[in-house]
């Protein structure tokens, strides 16, 4: 067996300024936070655009409504600050067998829930059973991994999780393992819902703040749970709101209606913030991948030199510089450039106009009105879809917009007889390693949960299943690189920029801790003056 | 008829109505010649994005770089188009079911007012996003939408006026020499009634190019990049407070033909209907 301790894991993690004089905390490896300026008063506010339709941690996988997610509820892990590190959270170690196949986790003892209730193995598993048997959110991450009924509680403290095959990245995946505390749920199971009419408006978690208020029109608010295993966060309450409208968000927050929000606006907007004299927007170098999913499987878009022609029909330089005004750097392949795993010499496809008419003339199948996809709401996907219509009037290809909401548009995804011809969307970072893109939008066995683009390709899926079973970084990035490459010849998707992080809040706002995975909504680490 | 055009040229609101009207029609008539850049409904110039308006763009350009003053004309195309054909479809279904009604008396005439009262139950604006959100974005839909649910207001004009009418000496007379049931509601009631048709009609306009363009601003209207105006506005409220023009200008080319067929319909309503006549017109 080998042993991972969590200071391994945090190998390389420097202690942060901001804690350096921090209280020593006791448990090795716990994440270093100065413990002792915890728990002071105040509320933020912060706004959000998208809606909160439910709080069960284990029905959504987004970063839209994560927020309730990360505040409210504890992984066995922990993705912190950026780069991203895996940190211990609710799990204090793990050891991985020699085949890989099989994870031990061992608790931090005296975790309680909300409710007072001690959070043990029995709790995981639970916790884990339940993701399988509802399959939402996470599911399409552990189902090809974990056998419903094959995670086993070997102690009050340890829990066990037997792999159907090895996977590299399977410890990263944990941090989405939110713990519920089962005996509740199970107390307010109807028919056997696995307690989703409960959980969808109610608390049950272990983290930071307990839910107090939930109403989907409105979104949550939430309070500080004191007893949490790190010591109370350091703001009171926090009040999470729906607010759709980009110019209500922007004006509240100059107003000091809110205290902070999310950066889904236009750079316009963003720039406008910058020149405020009551706001920080902070920024930070982040991964997220800008893309347009192409159906690959429908035609004409199952034709190679189609999908060429879509991939030099987008104007890269108009919509980086102008429409974005610079704000973020071209993204040539399906791994974010500042990951590992990305290959760094991808030439990627420019706009030539000429050259998408010339793979044109080589498409045998009929030519037809295609649709593209735009999220209501974010504005930059509506922008990009018009801006690939420009595009494609003047290649000579009919096209439609269609601008749908987030809700309906992730329904959509993952349905291959519904996807849209062409969608444009982001895929955030929901653990750090180049599988989040390569293998979460290639892979045929995501087909139906995250390759919304139905790509296939049998030398990408050997490649992703070879890089999933072998342990070693520097073994597995050549083949992540080769999957970029292959996958950009085929023009599986179209392939445009990587994110950079803007996160507007008040001055009177600090500590905010900014983490690729969940986009630095995690309040616990924040103060208020 | 004459002496109808005389008294309304001597109102200056309803000659300003009109004059707002012709000049909205002749833009939309004339869009190709009169716009400076007319590949900008669907060609974008990314360099100069959200310009203030400028020699060049006369009232800036939008979020894509599109010429603003050149798509407002082009939206007025679809505009009157939408607004004409929705009325006159509404005016088609409403009329006849209307005069019907009105004429005859019984379980018909009674089925056909209740099925009017069904869709005037609903507001019509949330009726109309129900149709428009069902059936999908585009022209045909917004005009099915709104001619769906405009059609009962005719219907029920029509029905109050024939019912009053019917009792008339002039339709009584009609009956008495013989004429069919069709020729006495075609060629008797009809003409006495017409006033009051063209003057909900001409009103009508302005609220119907309204709803269009809210259906427009809530993603219901015609799909990018046809150059709506609603959906114009829609668009620059995530550029606002700074890009000013992007919002202002179709905002006023709405309120400038919605202001135009009000000011007509009021004036045609004083000259037609003088039981309706203004209070304030002193005539």
């Amino acid at each position: 067996m080998e042993k991972r301790d969590m200071s391994s894991l945090s190998a390389g993690v420097r202690r942060r300024t901001l804690l350096a004089a921090g209280a020593a905390v006791g448990v090795a490896g716990l994440p270093r936070i100065a413990e002792a300026q915890r728990g002071g008063g105040g509320r933020i506010v912060f706004a959000n655009g998208s809606a909160y339709d439910t709080m069960d941690p284990h029905a959504t996988f987004d970063v839209g409504r994560v927020a309730y997610r990360l505040n409210c509820y504890d992984g066995l892990m922990r993705w912190v600050d950026n780069p991203p590190k895996l940190e211990p959270w609710l799990a204090e170690s793990y050891t991985t067998s020699e085949d890989g196949k099989t994870y031990t986790f061992k608790l931090r003892e005296g975790v309680t829930f909300h409710d007072g209730a001690p959070l043990t193995a029995e709790d995981v598993v639970y916790s884990m059973e339940r993701i399988l048997a509802v399959k939402k959110g996470a599911f399409p991450l552990f189902a090809p991994l974990v056998a419903p009924g094959s995670t086993k509680a070997l102690d009050r403290h340890t829990v066990q999780f037997n792999l159907t095959t090895p996977s590299a990245i399977f410890a990263a995946t944990t941090h989405d393992i939110y713990v519920v505390n089962s005996a509740l749920l199970k107390r307010n199971e109807r028919n056997g819902d696995w307690g989703e009419a409960f959980i969808s408006r109610n608390d049950a978690g272990s983290g930071s703040y307990i839910i107090r208020r939930f109403d989907p029109a409105r979104g949550f608010l939430a309070q500080r749970f004191d007893n949490h295993f790190l010591g109370p966060a350091g703001i009171a309450e926090i009040d999470f709101r729906y607010v759709a409208e980009v110019n209500s968000r922007v004006l509240g927050l100059i107003r000091g209606d809110f205290q902070g929000t999310d950066p889904y606006m236009p750079q316009d907007q963003i720039v406008r913030l910058q020149g405020d004299a009551n706001l920080n927007v902070l920024e930070a170098e982040s991964t997220r991948l800008f893309y347009a999913c192409i159906h690959n499987q429908r035609a004409p878009m199952n034709d190679v030199n189609f999908r060429k022609a879509l991939c030099h029909a987008f104007d890269y330089d108009g919509w980086i510089n102008n429409i974005l005004g610079g704000s973020v750097v071209r993204n040539t392949g399906v791994v974010p450039n500042p990951m590992w795993g990305a290959p760094k010499d991808l030439a990627g496809y420019t706009y030539d106009i000429d050259k998408a008419k010339w793979y044109l003339a080589r498409v045998q199948a009929p030519m037809r009105e295609i649709v593209v996809a735009g999220m209501i709401g974010y504005e930059q996907s509506i922008q990009a879809a018009s801006l690939l219509q420009n595009g494609l009037t003047r290649a000579g290809i009919q096209s439609r917009l269609l601008n749908e909401p987030w809700p309906v548009v992730s329904n959509k995804m993952r349905d291959p007889e519904q996807m849209y011809d062409l969608l444009f969307l982001w895929r955030s970072t929901y653990y750090a390693d180049p599988h989040n893109w390569a293998g979460e939008l290639l892979a045929t066995e995501r087909h139906r949960g995250g390759n919304a683009s139905y790509y296939s390709n049998p030398e990408v899926d050997r490649l992703l299943a070879e890089a999933l079973a072998t342990p070693e970084q520097a073994k597995r990035a050549p083949l992540y690189e080769q999957v970029a490459r292959i996958s950009s010849e085929d023009a599986a998707a179209i392939f445009i920029h990587n994110t950079k992080w803007y996160g507007p809040f008040r001055k009177n706002v600090s500590g905010v801790r900014f983490c690729p995975i969940g986009d630095g909504q995690e309040m616990r680490w924040l103060s208020i003056a | 008829m004459r002496q109808v055009f005389r008294k309304l040229a001597e109102d200056r609101s309803s000659m300003l109505g009109l004059a707002l009207i012709l000049i909205v029609v002749f833009a939309a008539i004339l869009a190709p010649w009169l716009s400076t850049h007319p590949g900008d409904v669907t060609e974008f110039h990314t360099a100069i994005r959200l310009s203030p308006p400028n020699a060049d763009n006369w009232l800036g350009t939008d979020r894509m770089g599109a010429d603003i003053y050149s798509r407002l004309l082009y939206g007025a195309r679809i505009t009157i188009t939408i607004a004409v054909v929705a009325i006159l479809v509404a005016v088609l279904i409403g009329v006849p079911v209307g005069l019907v009604a009105g004429y005859y008396e019984g379980l018909g005439s009674d089925l056909l007012m209740r099925g009017s009262d069904v869709f005037l139950a609903v507001p019509q604006i949330v009726l109309a996003i129900a149709i428009a959100q069902t059936l999908g974005p585009s022209i045909e839909n917004v005009i099915l939408a709104l001619s769906v649910t405009y059609w009962p207001f005719w219907a029920r004009l029509v029905y109050a006026e024939t019912r009053s009418c019917k009792n008339e000496t002039f339709v009584e007379a009609a009956i008495a020499l013989g004429c069919s049931p069709w020729r006495v509601m075609v060629l008797h009631i009809l003409p006495s009634i017409s006033s009051s048709i063209i003057v909900r009609t001409t009103i009508g306009m302005g609220g119907t190019i309204l709803t269009a363009a809210t259906l427009g601003f809530l993603g219901l209207g015609p799909p990018p990049p046809t150059p709506e105006w609603g959906r114009t506005i829609a668009e620059s409220r995530e550029f606002l407070p700074m890009a000013w023009w992007y919002a202002a200008f179709p905002g006023l080319a709405i309120f400038i033909v919605v202001m135009g067929f009000n000011l007509l319909g009021d004036g045609l309503r004083d000259v037609l209907d003088p039981r309706l006549r203004r209070a304030s017109s002193g005539k």
